[in-house]
């Protein structure tokens, strides 16, 4: 999924009651993996700042504050509207050099932008059998609906579709950039 | 009702319990639509039953074994082989359950409308509606099984009903968003607050909050064994355990990755359903030690009473 696609999520919706960490009875998961050419040691350099997502294609720029320890924060700007545009603002609570992962949650998106709630996220770099690498993200979250019976861009499918797509969107690059496994 | 008579009862309890053969978790699987039977003695999977509508709830006890499906909103009673002998549907939120042995009764609270419900325990059939706070979530009964207590989430407490009259006791005030709890042998009420990350100990019958005692990160669900409590930590994949005698830490265990659903067995052992991972943890209560991991369907909530202390049929 590109940028356009995550802002077309967007669509005229009424408020949703801002009961701060209310959610759905079930929460999702999602885990997506991708095999890139190069070694472990260079991926992670590349995509191991929490500083830094703009290697996907979805965030055109961000800003934080606190580097990779924990409790860092970032906003990530979807738009080039920086902040002013649709953001997503996320916080570190985890994070291993040696392990090459890092995991954060989500403390602030519209369900415009992002139909979740509750959302918490795991990236991680591991070395493939053969040479090369695997990267996996992984994540749990609710849908962006807390209530019962929701419309349908907020259920649970839709959830999954929406994290299932940023996934994706960021591991193909990493595709694009890195080269897939010869063998 | 002393706290002596609670142990004592606790340890008779214990000690009846002691020569049984086996020991059965029924882990309900959220998004594989499925109860995971485990038999935590040969560490095989008996059965998989197959449970439409995302069930999350589970209580085990006269003989079956109680879903609760929030999507379908369906709470559906199975016999230990796994035919469903009664099925109902609730028109909310249906997602904690509780089993009243004594009077054959289940709780089931209502998530999105402050309430509990009561079904006869044989036929489902809808006895009465309780009043309770905002997001009622967690159930548990009483070691004497005398009390209900509901962990009401969006009102930051819990409230206490005599089983016998189904009369609100009291309420009592707890940390942030209680979600899950359980009775100590010795008849104390632990509250895990997912959004203050800790539990608050209860003295049901005073309803005074006794203690409060940091834990990890979103403690989801408390069991008790070996003189010990034991919180699930999901967003820290570790296991908090704490002396029961002085409220001391003992210990923080690593789990697997979204811990929720845990139980003690007769035995002292302790399960833990890991969400993330699609297996099943059990530790010796004493040691310390993980002695095995069992796989489970997909999105193992185990949230509620979901151990039987005995052989499948």
């Amino acid at each position: 999924m590109n940028r356009r696609t995550l802002l077309a999520a967007g669509v005229a919706l009424a408020m949703i009651p801002a009961a701060a960490m209310a959610h759905g009875p079930t929460r999702q998961k999602v885990t997506v993996t991708t095999e890139v050419a190069a070694e472990p040691a260079e991926v992670w350099a590349a995509i191991g700042d929490f500083q830094d997502l703009t290697w996907h294609p979805a965030v055109v720029s961000q800003s934080g504050e606190g580097g990779n320890e924990i409790d860092a924060t970032r906003a990530l700007y979807l738009s080039d509207q920086g902040a002013e545009g649709p953001r997503i603002d996320e916080v570190l609570y985890k994070y291993s050099d040696e392990k090459m992962s890092y995991s954060y949650r989500i403390t602030e998106v519209a369900v415009e932008v992002l139909p979740v709630t509750n959302y918490s996220s795991h990236l991680t770099v591991m070395p493939r059998d053969g040479g090369g690498s695997v990267v996996e993200w992984r994540g749990a979250f609710y849908r962006g609906y807390p209530n019962n019976d929701p419309p349908p861009e907020l259920n649970d499918e839709a959830a999954i579709a929406a994290v299932t797509g940023v996934y994706e969107a960021g591991l193909q690059a990493l595709v694009e950039r890195f080269g897939e496994p010869s063998s | 009702m002393s706290r002596l008579r609670d142990l004592a009862l606790g340890l008779s309890l214990t000690l009846a319990a002691l020569p049984a053969a086996g020991e059965i978790a029924f882990v309900t699987c959220q998004t594989g639509d499925a109860v995971s039977v485990l038999d935590l003695d040969s560490g095989e999977e008996r059965a998989r039953w197959d449970v439409p509508g995302k069930p999350a709830g589970v209580a085990v006890g006269g003989g079956a074994v109680f879903t609760v499906s929030p999507d379908s909103k369906t709470v559906r009673r199975y016999a230990l082989n796994g035919e469903v002998t009664a099925s109902v549907v609730l028109d909310g939120g249906p997602i904690g359950t509780a089993y009243d042995a004594r009077n054959n009764r289940l709780f089931v609270s209502d998530w999105y409308n402050a309430r509990l419900w009561t079904l006869d325990g044989t036929t489902l059939e809808l006895e009465a509606e309780l009043p309770a706070g905002a997001a009622p979530a967690g159930l548990a009964l009483s070691p004497d099984g005398r009390l209900l207590a509901s962990a009401e989430r969006d009102a930051d407490r819990i409230s206490l009903y005599d089983t016998a009259t189904l009369a609100l006791l009291r309420s009592v005030p707890v940390g942030t968003r209680p979600f899950g709890l359980g009775f100590a042998p010795d008849g104390r009420l632990f509250v895990g607050n997912v959004g203050s990350n800790d539990l608050s100990v209860i003295d049901p019958q005073a309803g005074e909050v006794l203690a409060t005692v940091a834990v990890g990160e979103r403690p989801y669900g408390v069991a008790f064994a070996a003189g010990r409590a034991f919180v699930t930590n999901q967003y820290e994949n570790t296991l908090s355990v704490i002396a029961l005698a002085d409220l001391s830490p003992v210990a923080t265990l690593d789990t697997g990755e979204y811990p929720e659903g845990i139980a003690a067995t007769a035995d002292g052992r302790i399960a833990v359903a890991n969400w993330f991972d699609n297996t099943l943890s059990v530790i010796d209560a004493e040691s310390l030690e993980t002695v095995a991991l069992l796989d489970t369907a997909d999105g193992p909530r185990a949230f509620g009473a979901f151990l039987y202390d005995g052989d499948l049929p």
